[in-house]
């Protein structure tokens, strides 16, 4: 049982916090308090699902901590332009994008890109060390490589390959369906992962929460 | 029952008193579209299946609706603060409810002696419901309903809950740090500003029959219109602390809708001073789990004012009703299954001196208790359905609980209990098709000839059927 992070809850304003700096950090000296503020609301908005660390609670949201900044960008741009289509991502995405300016996306990837990534949590060790040689070895029998080519060895990710390690389960294997069936468009994975059985799927997600 | 809006309908002393039972018109809503058109998200980021929240809705609200993802009017002063932020596009919705009720015996006839009610109404609306609900300003946010009631033919203003939230946080984002919500609310129904489903104005069932057979009495805090719904005007202060803790109080005082203004002796149940309502809860959250335990009351003193034909002024001695509950929620919102577990227990002690005086009540000390217990289950949020059971015992008393056809008790109790079953189909998140069957064991003190006029507790079992729409 993973207790509840502290997520702060500042939905008192828009997310559209347009003009804020290219800034990570919202209390750097070059901009102004007003921008100050601006970021930190924007950051709080997110925090209520994604947690204002970036670890959220439940699974359905991903931890956005330590994740590849550049990755974080090139998605909230897909939700705001609608080309990111995913069940969730129209859910609650599209809405929560569509007023970002390309300053506040870039802001906000830096700002959850620097907070501490969320520790791996232990599973069924099986079916961990199953995902793990998944991972690193891939299928070859059915031309799957391996996901640690793009996403790295320690699945920490790299620009717009995202980070894996220690991401929610039930999140990753929501991402690999959606992406498997085209709900999600991913056009590397597409073709990656077209012969990834569900049991395969289960395997490596486990693993990929562990870390 | 819940959120029932008490229409006399008899002239018998013990129904004007304010006690009997009604026939009662449900004030549903509160799953409303605007707020989707605020915030560019869908129903299912705030609700299970509408009007339950999520952990989310429950965030979005306690923030004061103002969360939004569209294009707004702004204003600033000279000094850069902002005087305005308008949403560009008003968050205005629609409901609409089509109910057909079926009682397990028909009703009587309402003019004729001996004669029966048609078996079977179809109601065509039930209610229609405008919405203004949304930002106002930066932290100022509304929901404002007016109905449309199909059995009055009538339109008027509904719950409304209008509140001004602020939030704090401090210590850092590291796992240190804390957050805090204070927020105002100014709202015209005891618990309509509240988060959870297991408080009267937003409990089960969401939407019941407004024609058929409802208890003689409920406890005032859950008596909904048939009490202070509508018919009060509250100012409370909220805090919502670190995503767990929630604690108000709001002072609630009479806003009764038409008649004699000022409020006079020409008015019902009018609250003398003010009456405190409080509330507690706390919150945790795991994986796609939360659990809340809470508890809330209410005190209020109240004149009788108006009783029948009878005017007494709202001076001198008054009735008090005292109202403490404890209430407990569970969801669990999976990807394909969803489930709800609802615990509402709630104990109202009354002290009727007023009452007792003007010869309307026996007994200066009564009593109520209500117990509802609810499991839901959803797949895919498209269909679902509801197991609830519910009941409320009290004290005799021979003046407030007399015999009456349909509406009396003949052994001179309130109580009543039983059970309900739903199965909803939703084939979009804003449309919900409703089957609901409600089974009484006992009602209005027992199960046979419970009225003294022959009628059984299972005459009152109700089937009913209801198209809804928000949009």
């Amino acid at each position: 049982m993973k207790f509840s992070y502290v997520v702060t809850i500042a939905m008192s304003t828009s997310v559209c916090v347009g003009g804020i700096a290219h800034s990570a950090d919202p209390t750097a000296d070059t901009i102004t308090d007003a921008q100050k503020a601006a970021i930190q609301k924007t950051i709080q908005t997110c925090g209520v699902c994604h947690g204002v660390n970036g670890r959220s609670v439940a699974p359905t949201f991903p931890n956005l901590a330590a994740q590849q900044a550049p990755y974080i960008e090139l998605q909230l741009k897909a939700f705001k332009d609608q080309s990111r289509a995913d069940p969730d991502a129209q859910a609650y995405m599209w809405g929560m994008a569509s007023q970002l300016s390309d300053a506040n996306i870039s802001a906000l990837a830096s700002y959850f890109a620097a907070q501490p990534a969320a520790p791996g949590r232990g599973g069924n060790s099986a079916l961990i060390a199953q995902g793990k040689h998944l991972f690193e070895e891939g299928v070859p029998a059915r031309q799957i490589p391996p996901c640690a080519t793009c996403h790295g060895a320690h699945a920490a990710g790299l620009a717009v390959f995202p980070r894996l390690a220690g991401q929610h389960a039930p999140y990753l294997l929501k991402q690999l369906l959606v992406i498997q069936s085209v709900l999600r468009t991913a056009p590397v994975m597409h073709g990656v992962i077209k012969d990834l059985t569900k049991d395969q799927m289960q395997a490596v997600v486990a693993y990929l929460e562990s870390i | 029952m819940t959120r029932m809006r008490q229409i006399w309908s008899s002239t018998s002393l013990l129904q004007w008193l304010g006690f009997g039972l009604c026939v009662s018109v449900t004030t549903p809503g509160w799953a409303v579209p605007s707020f989707a058109r605020q915030t560019g998200m869908a129903c299912a980021a705030c609700h299970t299946v509408f009007p339950e929240l999520t952990p989310f809705g429950r965030e979005f609200k306690l923030n004061g609706y103002v969360l939004d993802n569209i294009k707004q009017v702004t204003g600033i002063d000279t000094s850069a603060h902002q005087t305005l932020a308008l949403n560009s596009v008003p968050p205005i919705s629609l409901m609409a409810q089509i109910s057909y009720t079926h009682t397990g015996a028909a009703l009587p006839d309402s003019a004729l002696n001996g004669a029966l009610a048609k078996d079977g109404d179809l109601l065509f609306p039930q209610q229609v419901s405008f919405f203004y609900a949304g930002k106002i300003a930066d932290g100022l946010g509304a929901f404002i309903q007016l109905t449309y009631d199909g059995v009055g033919d009538s339109f008027g203003f509904d719950n409304t809950d209008i509140r001004y939230a602020h939030h704090w946080s401090f210590g850092g984002s590291n796992d240190n740090s804390h957050t805090m919500i204070v927020g105002v609310t100014l709202n015209n129904n005891p618990t309509v500003q509240d988060v959870w489903n297991t408080t009267p104005a937003w409990g089960v069932p969401y939407s019941n029959s407004s024609v058929a057979p409802s208890a003689i009495t409920s406890t005032k805090i859950d008596s909904g219109a048939g009490g202070f719904g509508q018919s009060v005007g509250g100012l409370g202060v909220y805090l919502w602390l670190d995503d767990h803790f929630y604690a108000e109080i709001t002072d609630y005082t009479s806003a009764i809708r038409g008649g004699a203004h000022p409020l006079d002796s020409t008015q019902s149940n009018v609250v003398s001073g003010s009456a405190p309502y409080w509330r507690v809860a706390y919150e945790q959250r795991w994986e796609r789990n939360s659990l809340s335990v809470g508890a809330f009351g209410l005190s209020a003193n109240l004149h009788p004012g108006l009783q029948g034909a009878i005017n007494t002024a709202l001076a001198g001695v008054t009735d008090r009703f005292r109202d403490t509950a404890a209430d407990v929620q569970y969801q669990f919102i999976g990807e394909d299954h969803l489930f709800t577990f609802l615990g509402t227990y709630i104990s109202e002690h009354q002290t009727l001196n007023a009452s007792v005086l003007d010869g309307f009540a026996a007994n200066t000390d009564n009593n109520l208790k209500t117990l509802k217990l609810t499991g839901e289950y959803y797949y895919q949020r498209r269909i679902g359905g509801t197991i609830g059971y519910f009941s409320t015992t009290g004290g005799s008393d021979p003046l407030l609980y007399a015999p009456a056809p349909v509406t009396g008790s003949a052994n001179s109790k309130p109580d009543i209990n039983g059970y309900l079953l739903e199965v909803n189909y939703l084939p979009w998140l804003n449309t919900k098709l409703q089957a609901q069957y409600v089974g009484y064991q006992k009602f209005n003190g027992q199960s046979t000839n419970y009225d003294g006029s022959g009628r059984n507790a299972s005459d009152n079992n109700t089937m009913y059927l209801l198209v809804w729409l928000n949009f």
